[in-house]
């Protein structure tokens, strides 16, 4: 993982996240705004702008991949730069989450 | 009673939250927004009065996967309207937003994302002529004594005003959609 990556993607938006969270498996654009909605009670509703840039830029750095096309929605699915990324993320918020457990 | 009517209005490349906020007001007051044309003629139609959300995206790199950009927008509800000048036209009715104003983006560094790429596209072109175009210019005929070296010297030190102008014009506004951002 280059440097770059390392700059732009840790820590991510939480846009970002849920983006990477959902792509462990293919999917669409729009089915990414519902799962995320589901997994989150509704409290996260990422916005059409916010998911076409999001997409754009991690398809053009290599952290998620186009596989096919279906009605005219590119379906997408995470790589192997994708899950070392969304690993380093999620390590990083469980370290979050701990501290905050210690804290309390 | 008149049913179109047309407005001229213009919005310079940075105010592109006045523009939503210009056609938002035009529909609660009866006047559907029907689409723009060069250089700034806004085309409206007479509607009843309703509280519709218009928004404007900038992505030029888009045009390629066109029919997908509009797919995903469609599928969260927002209508597509019409490309202008590199800006997409969007709107939805507040009354399906269930409670809460929405936005073509939801977070600040997708609202970043896209000042970056207005700035890039549309300013970048100016800053290079400005630099290597009328800077050097000046300097050049500043050099020679004959009457044109004098006219052209003129001219591009008028050029060198108005693109300076249009910089300062530009910083304040850009730095005001950034406080925007960060308020």
């Amino acid at each position: 993982m280059d440097s770059h990556i390392r700059r732009v993607y840790v820590p991510m938006t939480e846009t970002g996240f849920y983006i990477l969270l959902c792509l462990r498996e293919e999917a669409h654009g729009y089915s990414i705004v519902k799962k995320t909605e589901h997994l989150t009670q509704g409290e996260i509703k990422i916005s059409p702008g916010t998911l076409y840039g999001s997409l754009s830029k991690m398809e053009k750095d290599g952290l998620i991949r186009f596989v096919r096309e279906e009605e005219k929605r590119k379906i997408y699915c995470i790589t192997e730069l994708g899950t070392q990324v969304l690993d380093l993320e999620m390590r990083r918020i469980e370290r979050l989450y701990r501290s905050m457990e210690e804290a309390k | 009673m008149k049913e179109k009517k047309t407005e001229f209005r213009i919005f310079t490349v940075p105010e592109w939250k006045k523009e939503e906020r210009y056609l938002r007001e035009r529909h609660k007051n009866g006047w559907e927004f029907s689409s723009v044309t060069f250089p700034g003629f806004y085309h409206f139609t007479r509607c009843e009065p309703k509280d519709v959300v218009y928004q404007l995206d900038f992505n030029q790199e888009s045009e390629t996967n066109r029919s997908e950009y509009i797919q995903i927008f469609s599928d969260c509800g927002w209508e597509y309207l019409q490309n202008f000048c590199g800006y997409s036209y969007f709107r939805k009715a507040a009354s399906e937003m269930n409670g809460t104003e929405e936005e073509i983006f939801c977070d600040d560094a997708s609202r970043l994302d896209m000042m970056k790429r207005v700035f890039m596209k549309r300013i970048t072109p100016l800053l290079g002529i400005f630099f290597l175009m009328i800077i050097p210019q000046i300097m050049l005929q500043s050099r020679f004594n004959r009457p044109e070296n004098h006219v052209l010297l003129g001219i591009f030190c008028i050029m060198f005003v108005v693109y300076l102008a249009f910089f300062i014009v530009f910083g304040i506004q850009y730095w005001k959609c950034f406080k925007d951002i960060h308020r």
